[in-house]
């Protein structure tokens, strides 16, 4: 081929376009058979020095480098304007932009290096390109985007990694995928277009979500984690934020396994003692929590633990925030996506109680403890002789489906997205059940080139397992039974409840207790879950949504305006119903529930916010400025009805009729004169403004500063102002020149930020109740005296105002680093963070001088510890790759101080059995701490209790069998030779030392692996049941009393038997069990079907998986699992529930 | 340019919503706070005081266990295993924990109580009125404190004096008061009671029946100076009491303890003070209706292995074999005031309404666990069908804190003290004719023959009349040591391990820890 061509003359033009075309085409199908070569073109780079000569002879010089060839029409006058150029080592697009920089020349680049000049006055065509886009290995990437530059017009790679898409010829795709960096890659006229991504696995290239915009991980100076969306979609979590546990180093989720029920989630610690759960930031909104959202329409959450990314939540920010972006449509043609699994849950670590003849005996020692002389099976029941194992009978095996279905689609001015789910989750307890309907839909509208408006709705409407505490103790209640009472039920004849006056129906009854062993508080669960499982209705309806318009303007200024609503109403409701059981001694039908009674509550929660956001970004040569300024509000109002009536007594009532048309509080049937409501309602806003500046010189020293001012209604005008602020700095050494040299880091920063962040905790002491008016106490409403037959309200305040109220403080440092290694296959970051609590809201107990609570500012409490996380990503073959990443955070607490008024006053929140299970809140200790006495052994023989410490303050004279405490203290604080309440002391510590979570990832082909594992380390349990039973409940035993004292020698763990030995039944060290655990949380393995199988059916991709949660968990201790949340001061306690089940799943995920 | 317009729109927009943020930020409850209460904010704080009356468990649960559980006569209940601390405590006079419900109850509610009060003297004074009304419920408030410190006093000796509004929790933190400051407060408390409560509650209006008398703060008055052998004072309040012509002997002692709507002991001439309730028909489905107290729930007869309809309560405070062996059956009142296991009622002559009680049982199987229970907490199966609390809580049946019978064996016992021989045994013979109920074959009438028999004579009489009703525990205190007869505490409970420090109960330790130590604990704890 001659190194110049030139054809013809301008009068042939469309002769000679024809001809061109015709080359060219010949030209590109050669180019097609040749790319085998996969060289992306313009890759050899080109140097050049030329004064003041024309384009036609610069383009010869550089087809003397021997690499690249040009063909163009020697007449056109561009082509002899005369130039400067002066570059070297440029890529040769580069190179030819400079050349033809103010002409009106363009090029086309084909394959084998020969690059077409043309005169720009010719049309730009549109062409068909196709191509295929592959990973580091070759592997072609399903799903990755391939999208015209500057429009929506775009398309996803199918599940080989091959697209088509019809672009301009002098058009511009970027091709991006999730894990890999973005692309862009000029087309000129190139029809063949391969594509190898990077991996990002370079964690800083990732753009993250953060307060009020998006930034580059690498411009960061803090710490946040971004989880993928996929990460959660194809776990068998209805909510969200379970899949997160072990995930994130900092964030303790501790799970809970009845359905649809919150997991108690802290970041970096117990940061107060009111609220501790992190804020919920979703597309813009802020929430307390995110059950309304479809795992499957979470495109990404992130976790934000420090300073400098918290500052601008202001006083929403101590507890942490978790970030979550809905899926939004891609650029690229319309998209249908289905995905479905099912399930089932299974109950394992089963707690062991004793059965029928291990009962027997124990309970016939027990009274020979107590020389009860009487004859063992008439105690417990003549004629009870079943074995049950009452936890079996009370759980069955669930079911779990999640289905959905989303349609995306994208054109020139529109983005639009729609998904559907429908998520049915039993859990293990017999008929419990939670459905929901879940609905997404978001549109984004450009209405003109700097203007786009858009709207997000998320919708769901959710069947709860039973109306709001019902129910909730099933599984402690069967525990309680002693296995001679069957589970079954017996026929009887029985006269109808609700008419006639004979016996004239047979029913099938479930068993009464022998009320003579097991009296108040013990219940056979079967006879009212049975009875009343579907007599009750709990639904929730919740929308929310927002609408937004952004316009660019100025080149550098973006203004988003957004306003959100949360609107929720539920309505629950329950009908008890009349029934009957049976007198398991007597064989008689018992009326158990004598009458008919309904409830009906209505919640109303309404949450509006809106966001203006002006946002400038600018590079100035090296320097690189990003602005934000913001004003925000937001307004939440809470409103509560609740109704009740009950059938009338007296021989004439009628009941009301076990039908759901009747379960509303008027129903005719109710007692007219029984029929009563009450409301509960309150509201609080805050009007905030803030500001933050981004700030980094050469990509290489980062500087970040954030600013809000929050105003709040809760609090008086006086101190209604409070600032929150955070600075940050980073430094990526790995930029500066002396790294250069270097092989071993490929990316290293060093960063650290300050701030005080906010807290506006303000709860009752129960630890939940949030207190919107603590300058204003509300009177208890049900606080009344009577005077002769007449009622009157007392003015009882719940809490004494405080007018100087200030919210809590957290002022928090974190310093750390990142750095990626052996070619960026390895990733660390290692962090330090400390955070001290300062006018920590306290509610301290003071009713030893007869005052009631009061919300002050006061005391402090501090956090900190050390956080790790690494991943190590690695391709072993072409086929075979491999992702192993692990994540470690150490936890201390300690509170410093809890009054300034009270130095003296501790928190304690007590349960159980007259409080003796005690979690105290101490300067000086870490928060919640367990408190009780310390259990040396117990006592063998009669000289040993002579020569122990007298404990007879803890009960009746000691014996031997019972527990032997330490003496420890004393009044004075010297040892006193007596156990009395000074020699209670901290047992334990429900805070871990350390949380651990890590993953194992392979993939081969389409098919992939992965494991992750999670566990804590260095807490403990406090196990109630089976050490501080009631006095007055007769109970099953655990089944390792069986290990109990039975005469000398034979246990120093367990007490000899017997619950009138009380001193055996005190918060002790025999309750504390080891909370440390390791658990495989998740065990997948999928399959991507091959392109070749599915390209027939029109399928874009295909996967089948399974995944098996909780597969395993090592622990130390007897319950059900080792996992028990609580509140922020009383948490960490094995109340016999809290069952984690094992989740096996099979899924589908198909995309059209 | 267009995109100027859409800046100018959003940003007027804001402007909008920035300028409504003030009434956006300025959020009041959306029901009443204490600011709400304007002209009845004293009057509604002084319900304050009596609100803990009916469910504190300082004044019911913990208070049977200090007032009535450590006499010989009375005894905890219940099973073996329900509250066996509380056996060991104040049955037995062993093992204090020092920190636990019945002990950190009782002295947190009164001093909730004596706060309360604090605050409304504290309310009076910032008003600065001198309304009868006004003064009224001054009245009301140091009758409160002066009858929880009275209690306070009884139980713990030395205790902090707390006479003035606690404005932060520090002031609060006081050491412990001697004896006889306290007993001085008490006094100068109830002067002012005395003074400003009214003869009658009708004074109060109609709708108030019920509510604190000057008739209350005599009685209490006059027991606090009984309990310091103050007999003169006694003599005279008492006297003070009788002229006031309120009140009677109700004819038959078992309508003391009828109570309901239309119960002849609610509100009934013997009554000076009781702890009100009212209980509506059908008030176990409708709270609206539903304002009882826990006094009988913790006492009415426990189910144990029986059918539910002997669910009455939670079976605390039940008569001891001591009382039924001690009790001659001659007295109508035994019967009246004992409830036999397996055994009838009685029937309406007894008190009782024909039923009969299912068997005793140690075990509780098929029975219950008791034999002997407390009658003047037995419930009407007739209020049970009205309220439909078919089972547990009969929370109509409220404490009968003050009663006339009290007054007129205090006024015999202190006319016998300063030698009026003829007062004594007068008033001695109303209380037994009552008894006697008309019945000439028993309980003679008593003559006065010397002041030692009289003592005797009363001692007995108090035993039988307040049997379960918590008196004694503090009578044998107040008699110790005893001048002729043995009938003091080291006497009779010295048998069940009292020894003299008893006669004091220990602090709580929590109020010690809070107190940085500078309350101390009762010696020989």
């Amino acid at each position: 081929m001659k190194k110049n061509l030139t054809i013809g003359g301008s009068r042939f033009h469309a002769v000679k376009k024809a001809l061109l075309i015709m080359k060219l085409s010949f030209l590109l199908i050669l180019a097609g058979a040749l790319q085998v070569s996969a060289n992306v073109n313009g890759q050899i780079k080109v140097s050049l020095k030329l004064d003041k000569v024309e384009i036609s002879k610069a383009l010869n010089t550089i087809e003397k480098q021997g690499t690249y060839r040009f063909l163009y029409n020697s007449r056109l006058e561009s082509i002899r304007q005369k130039i400067d150029i002066d570059v070297s080592n440029l890529e040769i697009r580069d190179v030819l932009s400079q050349m033809f920089k103010g002409t009106d020349l363009t090029y086309k680049m084909l394959d084998n290096n020969l690059i077409v000049v043309v005169s720009g006055t010719l049309t730009v065509q549109d062409i068909k390109i196709t191509g295929k886009v592959t990973g580091e290995g070759g592997e072609g990437l399903s799903g990755a985007s391939v999208s015209l530059k500057g429009t929506s017009r775009g398309t996803t790679t199918d599940n080989t990694g091959n697209f088509t898409l019809t672009v301009p010829e002098n058009g511009t795709i970027v091709i991006s995928s999730i894990g890999f960096e973005t692309r862009e890659i000029a087309i000129n006229s190139q029809s063949v277009i391969n594509v190898k991504l990077t991996t990002a696995n370079k964690v800083m290239d990732q753009v993250v979500v953060i307060g009020y915009g998006t930034v580059n991980k690498r411009d960061l100076t803090g710490s946040i984690v971004k989880i993928d969306g996929k990460e959660i979609a194809d776990k068998p979590n209805t909510n969200p934020v379970s899949s997160l546990q072990s995930k994130v180093a900092g964030l303790y989720v501790v799970n809970n396994g009845t359905p649809g029920k919150e997991p108690d989630i802290r970041i970096r610690g117990t940061v107060s003692i009111g609220q501790v759960h992190p804020l919920y930031v979703v597309d813009g909104i802020f929430n307390d929590n995110i059950d309304y959202l479809n795992p499957n329409d979470i495109e990404s959450i992130e976790v934000l633990k420090d300073p400098s990314s918290l500052a601008i939540f202001g006083v929403r920010g101590a507890t942490g925030a978790i970030v979550i972006t809905t899926k939004k449509a891609k650029s690229g043609q319309v998209l249908v996506n289905f995905n479905s699994t099912y399930g089932f849950k299974n109950l394992v670590d089963k707690i062991k109680l004793t059965n029928a003849s291990q009962f027997k005996t124990l309970f016939a020692e027990e009274n020979a403890n107590n020389n009860v002389n009487i004859n063992i099976d008439s105690a417990i029941g003549i004629g009870l002789n079943s074995n049950t194992d009452w936890i079996k009978a009370v759980t069955r095996t669930g079911a779990q489906t999640m289905n959905n279905v989303s349609v995306s689609a994208t054109s020139e001015k529109n983005r639009f997205n729609l998904g559907v789910g429908y998520t049915l989750d039993q859990g293990i307890i017999r008929h419990e059940e939670l459905q929901k309907w879940l609905l997404s839909f978001s549109d984004e509208y450009k209405l003109s080139k700097g203007i786009k408006v858009g709207i997000n709705f998320n919708g769901s409407r959710q069947k709860l397992p039973y109306p709001y505490g019902r129910f909730v103790n099933v599984l402690d209640d069967a525990r309680k039974v002693v296995p001679q009472i069957s589970s079954g039920t017996k026929s009887f004849k029985v006269r109808d409840l609700y008419g006639a006056s004979t016996d004239s129906i047979t029913e099938n009854l479930y068993s009464q207790l022998n009320l003579g062993l097991q009296t108040s508080g013990v219940v056979n669960p079967l006879l009212y879950l049975e009875n009343e499982w579907d007599k009750t209705s709990d639904i929730e309806y919740r929308n929310v949504g927002s609408v937004f318009a952004e316009v660019n303007f100025l080149k550098n200024f973006t203004w988003r305006s957004t306003v959100y609503a949360d609107i929720t109403s539920s309505n629950n409701r329950q009908y008890v119903p009349t029934y009957y059981g049976y007198d398991p001694l007597a064989n008689t039908p018992v009326v158990y529930s004598p009458t008919t009674r309904v409830q009906e509550d209505d919640d109303t929660r309404r949450k509006f916010q809106q966001d203006h956001v002006l946002t400038f970004r600018k590079s100035f040569g090296d320097h690189n400025v990003t602005a934000t300024a913001g004003f925000t509000t937001y307004y939440s109002g809470v409103f509560n009805r609740t109704g009740k009536s009950g059938q009338a007594t007296g021989p004439s009532s009628l009941p009301i009729p076990n039908d759901p048309r009747f379960w509303y509080v008027n129903n005719f049937f109710q007692d007219p004169t029984g029929t009563s409501a009450t409301s509960s309602q309150s509201e609080n806003s805050t009007v905030s403004e803030l500001a933050r500046v981004l700030y980094n010189y050469k990509q290489k020293y980062f500087f970040n500063a954030s600013f809000r001012d929050d105003a709040s209604s809760r609090l008086l005008p006086a101190n209604r102002h409070q600032q929150f602020w955070a600075l940050g700095a980073g430094w990526d050494v790995s930029k500066e020149a002396f790294m250069n040299t270097q092989k071993m880091f490929d990316f290293l920063k060093i960063k650290g930020s300050v701030g005080v962040l906010g807290n506006q905790t303000a709860v009752q002491d129960d630890g939940i109740t949030i207190i919107d008016y603590p300058a204003y106490p509300l009177l208890n409403t049900g606080s009344t005296t009577v005077f002769g037959n007449t009622v009157y309200a007392a003015a009882t305040p719940i809490y004494i105002a405080n007018p100087n109220l200030k919210w809590e403080t957290v002022s928090a440092q974190e310093v750390g680093f990142e750095l990626s290694s052996f070619q960026n296959r390895l990733h660390f970051e290692a962090n330090y963070y400390n955070k001290t609590t300062n006018n920590l809201m306290t509610y301290v107990n003071r009713q030893q001088l007869g005052l009631p609570n009061e919300l002050i500012n006061g005391g402090s409490l501090r956090n900190w510890g050390e956080e790790f996380a690494a991943t190590w990503n690695q391709k072993l073959t072409n086929d075979f790759s491999i992702v192993v990443s692990g994540n470690i955070t150490f936890l201390n607490n300690k509170v410093l101080k809890l009054s300034d008024e009270l130095p003296t006053g501790v928190l304690d929140v007590t349960s159980q059995n007259n409080g003796e299970a005690i979690s105290e809140t101490k300067p000086g200790m870490p928060i919640g701490y367990f408190k009780g006495y310390i259990v040396t052994g117990v006592f063998q023989n009669q000289a040993e209790i002579d020569n122990s410490a007298d404990q007879s303050s803890l009960g009746p004279t000691a014996r031997p069998g019972d527990l032997k405490y330490k003496d420890i203290s004393g009044p004075d604080g010297k040892l006193d030779n007596k156990i009395t309440s000074d020699d209670r002391t901290k047992i334990g510590n429900p805070t871990p030392k350390y949380t651990y979570g890590g993953t194992i990832a392979l993939n081969y082909k389409g098919l992939n692996l992965s494991v992750d594992v999670g566990g804590v380390y260095g807490n403990q349990v406090y196990r109630t049941w089976g050490a501080l039973e009631s006095p007055y409940q007769r109970v099953n035993y655990a089944a390792f009393e069986l290990k109990r004292w039975h005469g000398e020698g034979t246990s120093n763990s367990e007490p000899l038997l017997s619950q009138a030995d009380r001193s055996n039944y005190v918060g002790s060290t025999r309750s504390i069990e080891d909370g440390s655990y390791f658990r495989i949380r998740n065990m997948q393995l999928g399959y991507n079907l091959p392109n070749s199988l599915l390209s027939k059916a029109s399928i874009k991709n295909l996967r089948v998986f399974v995944n098996v949660q909780n597969l395993k968990t090592w622990k130390h201790n007897s319950g059900y699992t080792p996992e028990f949340g609580g509140i922020a001061t009383q948490f960490g306690y094995d109340f016999a529930t809290g069952e984690i089940p094992v989740v096996t799943t099979f899924g589908l995920n198909v995309t059209f | 340019m267009k995109r100027i317009y859409w800046v100018l729109l959003i940003a007027t927009a804001t402007l909008i919503t920035v300028a409504g943020c003030k009434k956006l930020l300025d959020r009041q409850p959306l029901s009443g706070s204490l600011d709400d209460l304007k002209s009845g904010k004293l009057e509604s704080q002084v319900y304050v005081m009596y609100s803990h009356l009916p469910w504190d468990w300082g004044f019911n649960l913990s208070w049977i266990d200090f007032h009535s559980i450590r006499d010989d006569d009375a005894e905890k209940g219940s099973n073996q295993t329900d509250g066996a601390e509380v056996n060991t405590e104040f049955d037995k006079f062993v093992g204090y924990t020092k920190d636990d419900w019945a002990l950190n109850s009782y002295w947190n509610d009164h001093y909730a109580v004596i706060t309360a009060a604090n605050n409304v003297l504290a309310t009076a004074k910032e008003l600065n009125a001198t309304d009868p009304a006004t003064l009224r419920n001054v009245g009301e408030a140091c009758f409160f404190r002066a009858y929880c410190y009275f209690e306070l006093v009884k139980d713990f000796g030395e205790v902090p004096l707390i006479n003035f509004p606690v404005l932060k929790p520090t002031d609060a933190i006081q050491p412990k008061a001697l004896v006889p400051a306290i007993y001085q407060q008490i006094d100068s408390d109830l002067n002012v009671a005395v003074q400003y409560l009214p003869v009658n509650s009708s004074a109060y209006g109609s709708g108030f029946d019920g509510r604190l008398t000057q008739g209350a703060a005599l009685t209490l008055w006059a027991q606090t100076a009984l309990f310091r052998s103050d007999w003169a004072k006694v003599a005279s309040l008492c006297q003070q009491i009788i002229g006031l012509g309120q009140y009677s002997l109700a004819p038959n002692f078992t309508d003391l303890w009828k109570a309901g709507p239309n119960g002849a002991g609610h509100n009934g001439p013997e009554s000076i003070w009781e702890t009100q309730t009212v209980v509506g028909q059908n008030a176990a489905t409708n709270s609206a209706v539903d304002h009882g107290t826990m006094w009988q729930t913790c006492q009415g007869i426990r189910q144990g292995g029986a059918s539910n309809d002997w669910n009455l309560g939670w079976g605390w405070n039940t008569p001891t074999q001591q009382l039924v062996d001690d009790w001659d059956n001659s007295d109508p009142r035994k019967n009246q005031t004992i409830l036999f296991s397996g055994q009838s009622d009685g029937g309406a002559a007894e008190g009782g309404y024909g039923r009969t009680l299912p068997p005793y049982s140690a075990s509780e199987a098929g029975g219950i666990a008791r034999k002997y229970w407390n009658k003047k907490v037995y419930s009407d199966p007739a209020m049970h069908a009205f309220t439909g609390q078919l089972t547990g809580n009969a929370d109509w049946l409220g404490h009968r804190i003050l009663r006339y019978a009290d007054v007129i064996l205090m006024l015999a016992e202190a006319a016998n003290e300063t030698g009026d021989g003829a007062t004594a045994e007068a008033n001695l013979e109303l209380v037994r004719a009552r008894a006697r109920g008309g019945n000439i074959a028993v309980l003679p009438h008593i003559t006065f023959v010397s002041q030692d028999q009289m003592r005797l004579a009363i001692k007995n009489e108090r035993r039988w009349e307040f049997a379960m009703e918590g008196y004694r525990f503090y009578d044998l205190v107040r008699w110790t040591p005893a001048t002729t007869d043995t009938i003091d505490a080291p006497h009779i409970l010295g048998p069940l391990g009292y020894q003299p420090k008893n006669a004091l109960y220990p602090l709580p330790q929590q109020a010690i820890d809070l107190s940085g130590g500078v309350l101390k604990q009762n010696p020989n704890y």
